[in-house]
Parts: C-alpha cells; sequence; structure tokens
C-alpha cells in the first residue's frame, strides 16, 4: 500500500527522518516541509542518507526557498496543489508529528 | 475525492498555516473536506482569544473565513480544549468560567468525530509538530 509520509521537523533534532527512511517501503515516497528541507543541505548526513537511498522525494518549494535550501535534481518541488495530489496518488498519508 | 483533515498544533505553528493552505488546494482542486478536527493544541485554532502580532498570519481568524465561507464541519476536540481553557458559552455556564473563547461556526465535540469522518473520508491528513 503506497503511503506518502510527510516530515516536518528538522532531522538535526530527532531521529524522525532516520527512523522514516528505516520504515519506507519501494512504493512509498516522502515530502519534506517546514524544518524538514534542512534535509537537502548539501554534504551534510541527511542529505547524503536521501542522495544514497534515491527515495521518491518531494519537497514543499516555499518551504524550501523561504530557507534558501536549493532542490537537488533528484528530489521534486511542489506547490500546495501538488501536495493534494500526491495525497491522491498515494493510499495514505503517514505524518510524522 | 473525500479528505479528512486533523490539526495537531497550536495557531501559531507553521503547520497549522500548512494545514490551512493544504485545505484550500483541496477545495480549489475540486474535492470533497468532510471534517477538520483540531485536535490537542490545534484547539487554539478555534479561539476568538488569540491575538496575532499585525505582522503575521491570523490563523484563528483565517480558519473562522475559511470554514464560514465554505460552509465546513469545524470539530473542536473537548476534552482538549477543556484542558486548554478553549470553551464555548456552552462549557464555560457548566463549569461556571467567565471566559467564552470558541463560537459558531466551530463546535466542541468529542473524538469520535475524528473516527467518523475517517470512516467517510478517502483520506485522513494530519497536520502537527514543528
Amino acid at each position: 500500500m503506497p503511503t506518502l509520509h510527510v516530515l516536518s521537523h528538522s532531522p538535526f533534532g530527532d531521529e524522525r527522518l532516520t527512523s522514516c527512511l528505516r520504515l519506507l517501503g519501494a512504493a512509498d515516497a516522502l515530502l519534506l516541509c517546514g524544518d524538514a528541507t534542512y534535509a537537502l543541505q548539501a554534504g551534510t548526513a541527511p542529505f547524503e542518507a536521501l542522495n544514497t537511498r534515491r527515495v521518491k522525494l518531494f519537497v514543499l518549494a516555499e518551504d524550501a526557498e523561504a530557507r534558501a535550501v536549493q532542490v537537488p535534481d533528484w528530489a521534486e518541488a511542489v506547490d500546495y496543489p501538488a501536495f493534494v495530489d500526491l495525497s491522491i496518488h498515494h493510499d495514505k498519508v503517514n505524518t510524522w508529528l | 475525492m473525500k479528505f479528512a483533515i486533523a490539526l495537531f498544533s497550536a495557531a501559531h505553528a507553521p503547520s497549522s498555516r500548512r494545514a490551512l493552505l493544504f485545505a484550500q488546494a483541496a477545495l480549489a482542486g475540486g474535492h470533497e473536506i468532510v471534517r477538520l478536527f483540531f485536535y490537542q493544541d490545534g484547539v487554539y485554532n478555534a479561539s476568538d482569544a488569540v491575538v496575532t502580532p499585525q505582522d503575521e498570519r491570523d490563523l484563528p481568524k483565517q480558519w473562522r473565513a475559511f470554514i464560514t465561507e465554505q460552509q465546513l464541519d469545524g470539530v473542536v476536540c473537548i476534552a482538549a480544549a477543556l484542558r486548554r481553557g478553549v470553551l464555548n458559552d456552552e462549557e464555560a455556564k457548566r463549569y461556571q468560567r467567565e471566559a467564552v473563547a470558541v463560537s459558531a461556526p466551530w463546535e466542541l465535540s468529542g473524538l469520535g468525530q475524528l473516527h467518523d469522518a475517517v470512516q467517510d473520508a478517502d483520506r485522513l491528513i494530519c497536520f502537527g509538530g514543528a
């Protein structure tokens, strides 16, 4: 059952991203929003973890822009209508509250 | 597509803003929101007593306008609201409190309303935390 995982906490403050990557299934996707977009800062451990795994990765565009985080070409920046579409294209949405 | 949306964070949290923008985008995309459920600190979004700094987005005001204009079902968890002092007229009278912070279009009700919404909806989307 394809699940969209939504992360909003900074990957430098807790283990949510690590736990999420451990659970992520082959059909699942990950959406980074809020401070979770800091995971895409080049050269950091979260960045390398995501780059190595090559998960289906989406980033809320305005949250990345607000933090001056560059979205790499292996991730896709999305707006709110695209966020809605993602939630429909996956069977479940799991927010890491 | 029918959405149920649950919000767990206070009005000043970034996730509350994301919840509102998601809800607006869902309706703009022709989808339906069967219920908005405000749980835990999310009950503060329904409070008339919140005063937002002038240079910030007034989430309680924007939720109220959105729910009223779109005629949505905005349900506030009654247990979470009581423990945070976010009372409507009925509960203020029941517990002999002066402060009334919630009024229509908001409704105080139980967690069963979230369960009911999840049964009815195709997707449950939760917002909270950071």
